[in-house]
């Protein structure tokens, strides 16, 4: 094994435990820090793959906002998230489907690209690429993103806004 | 590699989203009473690009690279939508002003979904598909939720929105996988790739348009992922859901034609069958279940999930040597179904106005308290079952030749079809048999004009286009979207 | 195409990263060891409360928080969003010129409207 998949396996197996304890956790708050550290992991990934952009962007809006949003949403429901357990009746048929999803789409990639009898050449230097792509090639849909996120933004402010008698 | 922009492609697109922008600004500086305002304000916006859009007719222009495309397919459809978002916008304007609701952000995200709707039949890339439909999706999440006040409102929204962002996630997963074996996110390129020898990823290349495919069928509400749709339909202002059921799930049937029959059309062997019993499925179940339903905007609801399961049934027909005729039977099916129904979801909402509960029973005595709406939603209600003297017996009259000239499987469905709509008539006449034959409580009904108006435009173009039915099949087979 | 050699330098530059990261991971542990070992070890039940100002700490630690402040949350996600894209707007801006100055000024101009609404609706006031 190369160094490379070294760091994989390393950064895979940790966060593949936050993923287990992020749904087995019986706290919403825990939940939510395990929900960090598998994000961060799939950054570090990214990086190892050598596509810096993506890791980063993975690292700056899930880790950083994505789970701020989170905390946020907890913080906004009334129950008091203490030891109580957060379960339901569905456990195991969530746990089978999971599985099911699992084995499915190790199948499929296994059956695409075969265990190691394919070396993947790395992309390096994307930050300057996906700008490339972005500003010459995608100008349309980069600027309908924008749109998406005005329309967001004014949605969350009219029904997160208390009526008031104008 | 620096391409010049054609700005005269994407005109109806800039002023559209021009206007966007106008509605927003304008209204933080409108006092409350004259919020109302947004709506013409909206309305001459959505003319302006119509306008615009109907100088392209004719035109087949790309641009950014070859992943815009504006073909006859695309101005047609472009036309449509901003068809539909006037009427829509006329259907607003009473429910939105009387129920004291955000009106300038209601039609700046109307507008929005709108502009989505506009960009999605000239996408010819998995990207700017993908934007698209998430440009249609994400405002109508949040004005399906605008009645802040009511619960159901707010659960429509929310399902709206969960089942919305889980079937995002599957189709962006599916995109990604099919950019990984073909290399690219143009849908010709991919076509030509597919086609092509795939070094032993074929299995992953079907997964993968499986899983576009699923996430398109929970937009378009196909069985087995049609559950949200009557409680979204029912909870949302009755403007919105008339939008839902006729623009949004046409857009989604636009960006799924491209997919099915330009990039994935070489695999049409594989997928073909899968449409097939999504299409029988699809309007066995919806109309099994409307034959129950009590509440007007729950059976139309229901009745939409039947009709989108004869609008998948072309689908089914692609690779038995009728592509272009089947092609052609989606693409006036899909218009003739949203006039139609944008009719009888005007006679709704006019009928909202009465009673808030919606239910048929609301409905009787109809004929004598407003003439002209009993008539047109008795039109309506014949037209969506199929039969003549409405557009509707020739929508479901091109779907079932298509599936006689492919045979094999395609008459077998066209048998289910024909029977699905007998049953369906039992529940589409229900509503004329309470306007018509029950007694109602005698109280003259006082409609907006706006809204009286859209049902007799509608009714009148439901029975010309019967009359004259190359007013719009004459369109769909100039599409050169498809080859023989 | 990545190259051996940019490989290797890339790698090599996150291994400079990696070493700072053990680097404070190991003076954190070994502080949190040190006083571990060092510090009196005395465990009393009035240790445990919820220290606030001095005072006897009344309720639950938990308590909802008004909607209205999610939107703070919310401003900084889509901001945030807006900022991953001048990364490679930077990269590429000197090549593109005024090309690349409109398109973000289209961008950015479109998401300040969506501030300016939110400061004209006073949702950006604190209290």
């Amino acid at each position: 094994m190369t160094g490379q998949e070294y760091a994989f396996v390393v950064l895979a197996l940790v966060g593949t435990v936050g993923a287990v304890r992020l749904v087995t956790a019986k706290n919403v708050v825990h939940a939510a820090l395990y929900l960090v550290v598998t994000l961060a992991m799939v950054g570090s990934i990214y990086l190892v793959l050598g596509a810096e952009f993506v890791g980063w962007v993975q690292i700056l809006i899930y880790v950083g906002a994505i789970v701020i949003l989170f905390l946020f949403g907890l913080m906004l429901t009334k129950a008091p998230i203490g030891r109580e357990s957060l379960d339901n009746q569905q456990r195991g048929l969530a746990l089978l489907v999971a599985l099911a999803v699992l084995a499915g789409l190790v199948f499929l990639i296994q059956d695409a690209f075969h265990w190691g009898d394919r070396k993947m050449n790395l992309v390096h230097n994307t930050t300057g690429e996906v700008g490339r792509s972005i500003f010459q090639h995608y100008v349309l849909p980069f600027e309908a993103v924008s749109f998406i996120l005005l329309a967001a933004l004014i949605g969350a402010v009219v029904l997160a806004r208390r009526e008031e008698r104008e | 590699m620096n391409p010049t922009i054609d700005y005269h492609a994407i005109l109806p697109e800039l002023i559209l989203s021009g206007t966007l922008v106008v509605v927003l600004v304008v209204d933080v500086f409108l006092r409350p009473p004259r919020k109302w305002l947004a709506m013409p304000l909206s309305f001459a916006g959505v003319l302006a690009a119509f306008v615009a859009t109907l100088t392209l007719i004719g035109a087949d222009r790309t641009t950014f690279g070859g992943s815009y495309h504006v073909d006859p397919f695309a101005v047609l459809f472009k036309v449509f939508f901003l068809s539909v978002a006037m009427i829509v916008l006329f259907l607003s304007l009473r429910y939105f002003r009387e129920g004291r609701y955000y009106q300038g952000e209601y039609y700046f995200l109307l507008l929005s979904s709108v502009l989505g709707c506009v960009m999605m039949p000239s996408s010819r890339d998995l990207l700017m598909l993908f934007i698209s439909l998430e440009l249609v999706s994400a405002p109508a999440f949040l004005i399906a939720a605008f009645r802040k006040n009511d619960p159901r409102s707010n659960e429509a929204g929310l399902k709206f929105f969960l089942i919305g962002v889980l079937s995002s996630a599957v189709m962006l997963y599916g995109m990604s996988l099919i950019y990984g074996v073909t290399g690219s996110t143009n849908l010709y390129e991919i076509g030509k790739a597919l086609a092509g020898h795939l070094g032993g990823q074929e299995t992953l290349a079907l997964a993968a348009i499986l899983f576009v495919v699923t996430g398109f069928a929970f937009k378009v509400s196909a069985f087995p992922f049609q559950f949200w749709a009557p409680d979204t339909y029912e909870g949302a202002p009755v403007p919105v859901t008339a939008f839902l059921a006729s623009a949004s799930k046409a857009a989604g049937f636009t960006g799924l034609l491209q997919l099915m029959f330009v990039a994935f059309i070489h695999q049409a062997a594989f997928w073909g069958p899968v449409f097939a019993a999504f299409s029988i499925f699809t309007m066995s179940i919806g109309n099994l279940v409307a034959l129950q339903q009590r509440q007007a905007v729950r059976l139309l609801a229901y009745s939409s999930i039947a009709q989108a399961g004869y609008m998948l049934l072309p689908f089914a027909l692609a690779g038995h040597g009728v592509d272009k005729e089947a092609f052609a039977a989606a693409v006036t099916y899909i218009l003739i179904y949203a006039i139609m129904n944008l009719g009888a979801f005007a006679v709704v909402v006019a009928v909202s106005r009465k009673s808030s509960a919606l239910l048929i029973a609301d409905f009787a005595g109809l004929m004598r308290n407003a003439p002209l709406l009993a008539l047109a939603m008795t039109i309506f209600m014949v037209s969506l079952a199929g039969v003549p003297p409405t557009a509707g017996f020739w929508g479901k009259f091109f779907v079932f030749r298509a599936g006689i000239d492919a045979g094999g499987i395609g008459i077998a469905l066209a048998v289910v079809m024909v029977v699905n709509s007998v049953i369906s008539l039992f529940y589409y006449l229900a509503i004329p048999r309470q306007m018509i034959l029950v007694e109602g409580p005698e109280e003259p009904m006082r409609s907006p004009a706006l809204v009286t108006f859209v049902a007799a435009l509608a009714a009148a173009a439901v029975i010309a286009v019967f009359v004259y039915p190359d007013l719009i099949a004459h369109f769909p087979p100039l599409s050169t979207l498809v080859g023989s | 195409m990545l190259s051996q050699a940019s490989a290797e330098t890339y790698y090599q530059s996150y291994a400079v990263v990696l070493a700072v990261l053990a680097a404070g991971v190991l003076l954190v542990g070994v502080a949190f060891l040190a006083a571990r070992l060092i510090a009196p070890h005395r465990p009393l039940p009035a240790k445990l409360t919820t220290y606030e100002c001095g005072i006897d700490p009344v309720g639950q630690g938990w308590s909802q928080s008004q909607v209205r402040y999610y939107i703070y949350g919310f401003l900084f996600v889509i901001f945030d969003v807006e900022a991953v894209f001048l990364f490679p707007w930077a990269r590429i801006f000197e090549r593109l010129g005024y090309q690349a100055v409109v398109e973000m000024g289209i961008f950015i101009g479109i998401l300040a409207v969506g501030l300016l609404y939110a400061w004209r609706k006073g949702v950006l006031k604190w209290v």
